[in-house]
């Protein structure tokens, strides 16, 4: 299973966040992209999900064109990102139930059982998500991302404002799909964090890849490089 | 049927956040009440008779406080980022727009009774008409103003002049659901026989239905990136 | 803009002022009295070619927004764009002087008419179509919406239409496009087809420049990167 970005331009108006972008992710590898605000790294996640249609270019699934327009797709796909994309005012249960419901997972409520379980959360299942503290909102916004049991998996910068053993649990959870076989792309701005779990790095810079290639001790100096006449991220 | 099934588990979701949530809700029931009695203040009735004026006034009211409602329908969506996570799910477009319209219509209708009743006893109005005619009008106007007040309200959220850009997009389109509306319910206020009102229902009964399936087919161009 | 978008432009826009300066000479000087409205009725031979050329000018947006909607064209938009802003500027035109008229010949300003409400309110619609477009924050995105508002108000018509419609016209009936012939004496019916042609050539013709224009700007180059990301999504 390969999922190939194909000189992907996406424009807003007269800004081109894209400009001409490859990327090819394979089953069971986690391919991180990296690069300063405003390289386009959500852009291009955006449009290998589908979220955005590119105005150039093209996102092929084993060699066939995918659309975020096919239902068949989007129920393949599971999302990360730093929002937790659950209802507020809803109970745990409520919103793993709904997604569930509307990804047609078959008996919902026992799904949503074993997937609290398994982030380990069955208590906070009848707690809405207003009360829940920032790593616990992010471990159901995993556990809802998972329901429906995706091979493709997008993560845009899941690990903001994680505490450290809610990043280790996103983290151990993402090695797991990853053995599995699942296509992972994670976008980040944090390079350290690739070090550890990426298979590959693709550094974005103003819209174009500028280093694309194995995780390794030797091209942390480059990639660090890369970052470094741009100014930190201050979020 | 499957996307039908989908379809009302939103309706059902957004029903359930309304109702906890409560704001969006409670503020358009004070406004209906707070105008039927503002009306009242405003309008000298030893001149005009509160039955004259009943039915455009409810009909105004009515559209006021479904646009002003309209702007907040996908407030609950966006305070995590969950439509992205909707969209992103198998669910087609017309379903979301059918279930949030529906969910809309519900509120709508309550809004709706209160208006009806606020403005009938504000203005004192004895003679009322049968309720199932006025159910016959109101039913099928809801409808156009619920899909269209979901359909543009998914627009502004897009538009840096958000709530301001509703009315200016839906009045123009609204011309016929309150002109049918307000003469058919003027008409029941009178009491007319039903044949001198069921043109006009017709008509809005088209403007519903035409609301509806428009909306539906191009909900996609307003909703995804 | 290409040599030959500036010739066709520039050939239809003179054409169209010239032919626009012959009407006024014989709306002033040739053309003979209406019998019963006397000298007020001449505006008539400026308010029904505006009136005509505001429907053409909507009927080219609905098309093309349409069409991009359906293919996402940049250049149905671009010509959506072009004829859109022609809606409302003879738009304007009409529902300025038909009030004018009006004043005489009916002793009113407004009335609720069919041909006038409908007129009104797509002018709100174009007035909306230019709100949305401006107002989004990702062009695209703005582009789309604006399409949508066009063939959705265009759709509105027909119901629009019915709606004013009870109430009782006064508007004049059609006189020139009638199964049984125009009505209007020849030397009116002069005026008043010259002055057609005259508003269409100039409404073609800015057409056309604004069109080249909106072309040319979405091809100046790209400027890569900024604050993109978040800000626009």
């Amino acid at each position: 299973m390969t999922l190939e970005g194909q000189r992907l331009v996406c424009t807003y108006g007269p800004t081109r966040a894209l400009d001409g972008v490859d990327l090819v992710a394979g089953g069971g590898e986690i391919v991180a992209v990296v690069g300063p605000n405003g390289a386009g790294k959500t852009t291009l996640l955006r449009a290998l999900s589908g979220e955005r249609r590119p105005d150039r270019g093209e996102v092929l699934l084993d060699g066939s064109p995918v659309s975020g327009a096919d239902p068949g797709w989007r129920g393949r796909v599971g999302l990360v990102s730093h929002r937790t994309g659950l209802y507020r005012k809803l109970t745990v249960a409520e919103n793993l139930t709904f997604f569930a419901s509307v990804h047609a997972v078959p008996e919902p409520r026992s799904a949503v059982a074993r997937a609290l379980d398994t982030i380990g959360a069955a208590a906070l299942a009848d707690t809405r998500v207003e009360a829940l503290s920032r790593g616990q909102s992010q471990r159901v916004a995993l556990a809802r991302t998972l329901l429906h049991d995706p091979d493709i998996l997008f993560l845009d910068e899941p690990f903001t404002g994680l505490d450290p053993s809610a990043a280790a649990a996103l983290e151990s959870t993402l090695r797991a799909r990853r053995a599995a076989g699942s296509i992972i792309v994670l976008v980040t701005h944090d390079l350290r964090r690739c070090q550890g779990l990426a298979d590959r790095v693709v550094v974005l810079q103003r819209g174009h890849k500028v280093h694309d290639g194995e995780t390794g001790a030797a091209d942390a100096v480059d990639l660090l490089r890369f970052f470094s006449p741009t100014p930190a991220d201050p979020s | 049927m499957n996307e039908l099934r989908r379809a009302w588990l939103i309706t059902l979701k957004d029903l359930r956040l309304e109702f906890r949530t409560g704001g969006r809700l409670l503020s358009m029931i004070a406004f209906v009440v707070l105008a039927g009695f503002l009306f009242a203040f405003a309008l000298d009735q030893t001149a005009v008779a509160g039955r004259d004026v009943a039915a455009a006034l409810t009909w105004l009211v009515i559209l006021f406080a479904s646009t002003a409602g309209a702007g907040r329908i996908f407030d609950p969506e966006e305070e995590e980022g969950a439509f992205r996570h909707l969209l992103l799910t198998p669910v087609s477009r017309p379903a979301i727009f059918l279930g949030k319209t529906a969910a809309n219509l519900a509120v709508i209708w309550l809004v709706t009774a209160l208006t009806f009743l606020s403005l009938t006893a504000f203005l004192d109005v004895r003679d009322q008409g049968s309720p199932a005619a006025h159910a016959a009008v109101l039913l099928p106007g809801t409808i156009g103003l619920a899909a269209t007040g979901t359909f543009f309200g998914r627009m502004s959220r897009h538009s840096s002049l958000g709530d301001t850009l509703l009315p200016v997009l839906t009045f123009p389109l609204l011309v016929p659901v309150i002109f049918f509306g307000a003469t058919s319910t003027a008409r029941v206020f009178l009491e007319r026989p039903w044949p001198e009102i069921s043109g006009s229902v017709r008509l809005l009964w088209a403007f519903a239905v035409g609301s509806v399936f428009i909306g539906a087919a191009l909900f996609r161009h307003v909703s995804d990136e | 803009m290409s040599t030959r978008g500036r010739i066709t432009g520039l050939a239809l826009v003179t054409t169209g002022v010239a032919t626009i300066l012959l009407v006024h000479w014989m709306v002033a000087f040739w053309v003979p009295n209406e019998a019963s409205q006397g000298v007020v009725q001449r505006i008539f031979y400026i308010h029904v070619p505006a009136a005509w050329t505001t429907f053409l000018a909507v009927g080219i947006v609905a098309v093309a927004s349409a069409v991009y909607l359906w293919l996402e064209d940049e250049r149905a938009d671009a010509a959506a764009v072009a004829a859109a802003e022609g809606a409302l500027v003879f738009g304007a035109i009409m529902l300025i002087t038909g009030p004018l008229w009006a004043r005489v010949a009916w002793n009113t300003y407004w009335q609720w008419d069919p041909r006038l409400t409908l007129t009104l309110i797509l002018w709100f619609t174009y007035l909306g179509y230019f709100l949305v477009r401006g107002s989004v924050v990702d062009p695209r995105r703005g582009k789309r919406f604006a399409a949508v508002v066009a063939v959705v108000g265009s759709l509105n018509i027909p119901l629009i239409h019915v709606s004013v419609e009870w109430f009782r016209s006064i508007h004049p009936e059609p006189t020139v496009l009638k199964p049984d012939g125009p009505t209007l004496p020849s030397d009116m019916l002069a005026t008043l087809l010259t002055s057609l042609a005259g508003f269409t050539l100039l409404f073609l013709g800015l057409f056309t420049f604004r069109y080249a224009v909106e072309r040319l700007r979405r091809r100046r180059p790209a400027v890569v990167s900024g604050e993109t990301d978040e800000a626009l999504t």
